[in-house]
């Protein structure tokens, strides 16, 4: 069953405070991502993968087209044209956002800014918090860690409880935007199992990965986006073959 | 019914507040000032909703608007025209911008909260810290002296101010800390609706973000409706999940706030993220 069915996608930005001059992100992409599915955008940089993830957050106002979800009432929704109000009501337990940075927290211990999040997707404030202890406990997060601040987390350790909030009691639909840039290789394959894990409980994932060893391993399914277009979509092994082989070709 | 707080339609013109004052005001005019009658356009046809637990940011420079907006919702200012419904008043049936001055005031008490920039505009200085939350307390109709001592102790630890602080007045205390009282004296009566005019405004920064953590957690715990007028992106970050844009007495754009951050629409908008940006 399709979670995630974008028709027609389209997304350009005017500058107003430059020239007017309008900029093409994305220019009618089609694609579905069903429950336990893990599709991964690839595709050189500026060809539109983080613009796409974010059109549906909605982090980004999509221009033209339809991204339908299926929520967990059973509904379809087209979270271009949602009110506002209601596309920050799936935030959280249908819709989740993982990127690269942990977001503007306030001075808030590890371990509570993971348990909010569980309890901001519907777990009561103890489940949520033996399932951020785990979380954390699985992602490499030593428990003297637990009770400071985010703020004074290196770089790894904070992507690491972001991924803990993310995906603690998961969303229907989670976006991944480069997840593991600052981890190192026994972090990372902590995460990247955590992220297989999610995918064999149902979970439908969109992701972005620059590294092409875990696409290879986690995807089910690999979207090639060239100049905000679809330019090929399949099996993981085949398409990234045929991409690289396209690469050679271009150099 | 989804809302606390409904506003629909609010004007608030000083001078003639006729229709021959509008033409020529607004963000296409470039001014909120009428070329026919010089009457001043602060806010015109705003309107929005704020769910329980939610909180709406309004941004804008100074003389948008934004603040007559909060002063009218408050009672502290009678619009012009428009209309605002609360759900915990009469199952938001009743305008309550149309109620007398009496019924106004007594909404301040138990309904509608503010917080002010300058907590003097919320507090009596020369009065304890305990005594300028036991006003509230008592005009809520509590009589008994212990229960309300208690209660202001309560709200003194909820808002992180020492309670050895309880009977010193206000005026003794640092900005911040006064800044903690006035949250604590507004959120006396569980007011299922809070507004925050620029709560952290004119503090050191170390002390703006001790406040603004506090708030934060505050209106995640207590499922308020809040309002928040600020110039600050960083505070509206921080404290809202919607925004609105107001220029010159219009609303130019409302959105998501990651998103008004991230990919703001209007050109005004634009332009006031990429000032905050540097």
């Amino acid at each position: 069953m399709n979670v995630l069915e974008i028709r027609g996608l389209a997304k350009s930005f005017t500058l107003h405070t430059i020239d007017g001059r309008t900029v093409g992100a994305l220019h009618g992409v089609d694609l579905d991502v069903a429950a336990g599915e893990h599709v991964a955008l690839a595709g050189a940089s500026g060809a539109g993968k983080s613009s796409l993830l974010r059109c549906v957050h909605r982090t980004y106002v999509p221009t033209a087209g339809r991204i339908l979800l299926r929520t967990s009432s059973g509904q379809s929704v087209d979270l271009a044209a949602l009110p506002d109000a209601q596309v920050a009501d799936l935030r959280g337990r249908d819709l989740g956002y993982v990127s690269q940075f942990l977001r503007a927290e306030p001075r808030r211990a590890v371990l509570d800014v993971v348990a909010r999040a569980g309890a901001a997707r519907g777990l009561d404030l103890d489940a949520a918090r033996d399932a951020a202890a785990a979380a954390l406990r699985r992602l490499g997060i030593e428990e003297r860690l637990w009770a400071m601040h985010t703020t004074v987390l290196s770089g790894g350790q904070k992507q690491r409880v972001n991924l803990a909030a993310g995906t603690i009691s998961p969303p229907r639909l989670l976006l991944l935007d480069e997840p593991v840039s600052a981890l190192d290789p026994v972090n990372r394959e902590a995460v990247l199992s955590m992220i297989a894990d999610l995918t064999g409980a149902g979970v439908a994932v969109l992701s972005v990965f620059h590294d092409l060893d875990a696409i290879e391993r986690l995807a089910t399914r690999v979207v090639v986006l060239k100049d905000g277009r679809v330019a090929a979509d399949g099996p993981p092994r085949a398409v990234l073959r045929e991409s690289e082989l396209n690469l050679e070709v271009a150099r | 019914m989804n809302w606390a707080l409904k506003v629909e339609g609010l004007g608030r013109v000083y001078g003639d507040p006729g229709a021959r004052s509008l033409p020529g005001t607004g963000p296409e005019h470039g001014t909120s000032v009428s070329p026919a009658t010089g009457a001043v356009v602060a806010v015109w046809d705003v309107g929005f909703e704020v769910e329980p637990g939610e909180a709406l940011g309004i941004v804008g420079e100074s003389g948008s608007g934004k603040s007559t907006v909060m002063r009218c919702v408050a009672g502290d200012e009678r619009p012009s025209r428009g209309s605002a419904y609360l759900r915990g008043y009469d199952d938001g049936r009743t305008d309550v911008l149309a109620l007398g001055d009496g019924e106004r005031r007594r909404l301040r008490i138990d309904r509608v909260s503010v917080v002010y920039q300058d907590p003097a505009a919320g507090l009596d200085l020369d009065t304890s810290a305990g005594g300028n939350i036991a006003e509230r307390l008592t005009a809520a109709g509590g009589r008994h002296f212990g229960r309300i001592r208690e209660r202001a102790a309560e709200l003194l630890e909820l808002t992180e101010v020492p309670l050895s602080r309880m009977d010193d007045p206000v005026r003794t205390f640092s900005g911040g800390m006064r800044q903690r009282v006035q949250i604590a004296k507004a959120l006396a009566n569980r007011p299922p609706v809070l507004l925050l005019d620029e709560p952290t405004t004119g503090l050191d920064a170390s002390v703006a973000a001790g406040v603004l953590d506090l708030l934060r957690n505050l209106l995640e715990r207590l499922g308020v409706a809040a309002v928040v007028v600020s110039h600050d992106f960083g505070v509206i970050e921080m404290l809202t999940r919607r925004v609105m844009v107001m220029q010159h007495g219009r609303v130019v754009e409302t959105g998501l706030t990651d998103q008004l951050l991230e990919d703001p629409q209007h050109p005004y908008s634009q332009r006031l993220v990429a000032a905050a940006r540097g």
